[in-house]
């Protein structure tokens, strides 16, 4: 086994310990809780897991830069509204378009985001602290107090949540979709892969001719895009969009994230990990509520579920690095010994 | 020409003069819209509902001295709160529920310190992860409605005068700023704390004894979260699950504003006792403007990012100025940051000159 090898192994090693837990809570909450094993209930589960999948892939792409968006909640609010407003106001508008505009939207203060981190040099942890609330003021004034109801919004756009074509959710194919061509990219697409070389090693990817800024901004204006759509899907899924839309639901995204094994140092994780993470993370807390257990339960499972993920990850980040380290070693002195006996 | 450039560099340099002009000019501001702020009862009082901020934001500072962020603070005074009246509502003596409700914040802030000291985990995700458990910690132990009706001996922390005139949650803030300004600034402990936060592995091998001090940090955050949580419950008069939610952003502000370094390394207590002054000014000021609590943050969010933005310039300015021993500090800055649209100076250029 090479060391490529063995990294590799290592990282599909956490894809398949999601997955592994995702088994046992479908096998437990099945179990215990009636209603959970039925093709309504995971019609539910595929509608919440859609918006937290497409904002979850923008989030990946800023932290693999090493970077963190916890404005993404603000930008959904935001987005969500602008949505709504328009569709309310011209009830015939090409959906299409409007979600063009949801996600222009959310490119702005994606823009923002990034340039404050580049340019700005401001830590992103900061930055974005100050535009989750920047972002959620301006929310309030866009918003003006009103909040916009699913009885003024054109059919046709509530359809995109209640429609199932094929038996799956249409918010799902849209999060299908997006994980696919998202998977696509950060596997195959240059500048993509410069996110992976930054998370790694920021000074090395700047020495090895990576715009590491330009490239920053990119990350943080995909996930403003991805955001923005989040929105657009918020807009559709819940009936009422106001103000405080979406508040919080940052903490579902980035719990979904480093469930799905993207390391929080920046550097490596997939989009396949980010949809596990998502599916399990929703899985687990339908179950709580099929269960009737507090609401809370869930915030406080988010935050350890991030703990104990964010544990297992550098765990094997340290296991992974000692063992390459090790083998280096020995092929170093193995190949001092054939040179001596030359 | 340059010699001028170089004073005036060296002359804003001092953060702290910074601060001050920012306070009278916003004083000034805050004058024209009203002629009660002047009033000696409105400035006296101006740092009353703020002191609970304040109180976490010294225990923050001592974290990002050390190079590392607690974002959690705000979940661990609501727990504590929550802890301090479930206890008291179960008939525990006053004075011991308020010392559980400490301990607990203590421990919390200890959970936190053994995660990120021991187990060398980042502590921007972990308390990020303990913000959202702590939170639910509170609703869990205290659902739905909040308790009040608290013994006048606890609430005067928040809510009490002496002479009808002097706030005490003043007296226990200024009493707090010096006692952990000379904690930071006079002993071994806080110079221990300047040393991690500027080179972590040089602590190390100075024998500083690095793992401790940091668990050490963390604890001594959750613990000012405990404090604050008192001076809250008694300026609210209420304890409830949701207590000072959407108050971290203040609480950094008044840190950062506060001129210490978000890498760590730097910064004084005085400066976040001034950037607190300056955030209570100013939002007592847009309240008397009439600005709703939603766009005062917007405000206060962009003073965030200015601060930040301004102290980057600010210490490019200082780098260039400074004989050759000192330049390394902008040499280290431009390099824990991972990125730059080739705007920040480069390394060679520093050494040449």
């Amino acid at each position: 086994m090479t060391a490529e090898n063995l990294a590799a192994a290592a990282f599909r090693l956490r894809e398949v310990g999601v997955l592994a837990a995702l088994g046992v809570a479908v096998l437990f909450f099945t179990v215990r809780a009636t209603n959970f094993l039925t093709v309504d209930n995971w019609q539910d589960i595929a509608k919440d897991v859609a918006i937290v999948v497409v904002v979850g892939i923008g989030e990946t792409m800023v932290i693999l830069t090493r970077n963190i968006d916890l404005s993404v909640a603000s930008i959904v609010g935001l987005s969500a509204f602008v949505t709504a407003d328009t569709l309310a106001a011209h009830n015939g508008a090409p959906l299409v378009l409007v979600a063009l505009l949801a996600m222009g939207v959310g490119v702005l203060l994606g823009l923002v985001n990034g340039l404050l981190v580049t340019v700005g040099r401001v830590p992103a942890i900061i930055a974005t602290l100050a535009t989750l609330a920047i972002y959620r003021g301006l929310a309030f004034q866009v918003t003006n107090g009103e909040a916009i109801s699913a009885f003024r919004l054109p059919d046709s756009f509530l359809n995109i949540a209640a429609s199932k074509p094929a038996g799956v959710p249409t918010l799902a194919w849209i999060a299908l979709g997006v994980a696919l061509v998202g998977a696509a990219i950060l596997r195959w697409a240059p500048w993509a892969r410069d996110f992976y070389a930054i998370g790694s090693n920021p000074d090395a990817a700047r020495v090895a001719g990576i715009h590491t800024g330009r490239r920053i901004v990119m990350a943080f204006a995909m996930c403003g895009a991805l955001s923005g759509l989040g929105g657009f899907m918020w807009a559709s899924r819940y009936p009422t969009v106001d103000a405080v839309s979406a508040t919080d639901f940052e903490l579902d995204v980035i719990t979904a994230v480093v469930i799905g094994g993207v390391n929080v140092f920046g550097g490596s994780g997939s989009v396949l990990g980010v949809v596990l993470g998502a599916v399990l993370v929703a899985t687990i807390q339908n179950g709580f509520t099929l269960l009737h257990l507090s609401e809370f339960w869930k915030l406080f499972f988010n935050g350890f579920a991030i703990v104990v993920a964010v544990a297992i990850n550098a765990l094997v980040t340290h296991r992974v690095q000692d063992a390459l380290r090790r083998r280096r070693r020995a092929q170093v002195l193995a190949a001092r010994h054939i040179e001596a006996e030359v | 020409m340059k010699r001028v450039l170089l004073m005036a560099g060296r002359l804003l340099a001092r953060w702290e003069t910074l601060l001050v002009i920012a306070i009278i000019g916003v004083g000034i501001w805050s004058t024209t819209l009203s002629p009660f702020f002047l009033l000696r009862a409105n400035l006296l009082d101006l740092l009353t509902p703020y002191a609970f901020i304040g109180l976490m934001a010294f225990g923050l500072a001592f974290v990002v001295i050390a190079g590392e962020i607690d974002i959690s603070v705000a979940s661990i005074l609501a727990v504590s709160v929550v802890c301090f009246s479930q206890l008291y509502d179960k008939g525990l003596n006053v004075w011991l529920a308020l010392v559980a409700g400490l301990v607990v914040a203590t421990m919390l802030g200890c959970i936190n310190g053994v995660l990120v000291g021991i187990f060398d985990l980042p502590s921007l995700a972990i308390t990020l992860g303990t913000l959202a458990a702590y939170q639910g910690l509170a609703y869990v132990i205290l659902p739905g409605e909040g308790v009040a009706a608290f013994p006048e001996g606890v609430t005067k922390f928040g809510g009490g005068y002496v002479d009808n005139e002097l706030p005490i949650a003043l007296l226990v803030l200024v009493a707090f700023a010096i006692a952990l300004g000379f904690v930071l600034h006079a002993t071994r402990f806080g110079r221990y704390l300047y040393t991690i936060g500027s080179n972590r592995e040089a602590a190390r091998f100075a024998g500083i004894p690095v793992a401790r001090v940091r668990v050490t940090v963390f604890a001594i955050s959750g613990f000012m979260a405990g404090v604050a949580g008192i001076v809250y419950l008694g300026y609210f008069g209420s304890a409830r699950a949701d207590a000072a939610q959407g108050s971290l952003l203040d609480v950094v502000t008044a840190v950062v504003l506060g001129g210490i370094d978000i890498f760590g390394g730097s910064g004084s207590m005085l400066g976040v006792f001034l950037a607190l002054v300056l955030v209570a000014e100013l939002r007592n000021g847009m309240q008397l403007a009439n600005i709703a609590g939603d766009t005062q943050n917007i405000v206060i969010g962009v003073l965030l990012l200015t601060a930040i933005v301004v102290g980057n310039v600010t210490r490019a300015i200082q780098a260039r100025g400074l004989p050759s021993g000192l330049r390394r500090k902008g040499v280290i800055a431009t390099a824990t940051v991972t990125a730059g649209l080739g705007t920040e100076p480069e390394p060679q250029e520093l050494k040449g000159r």
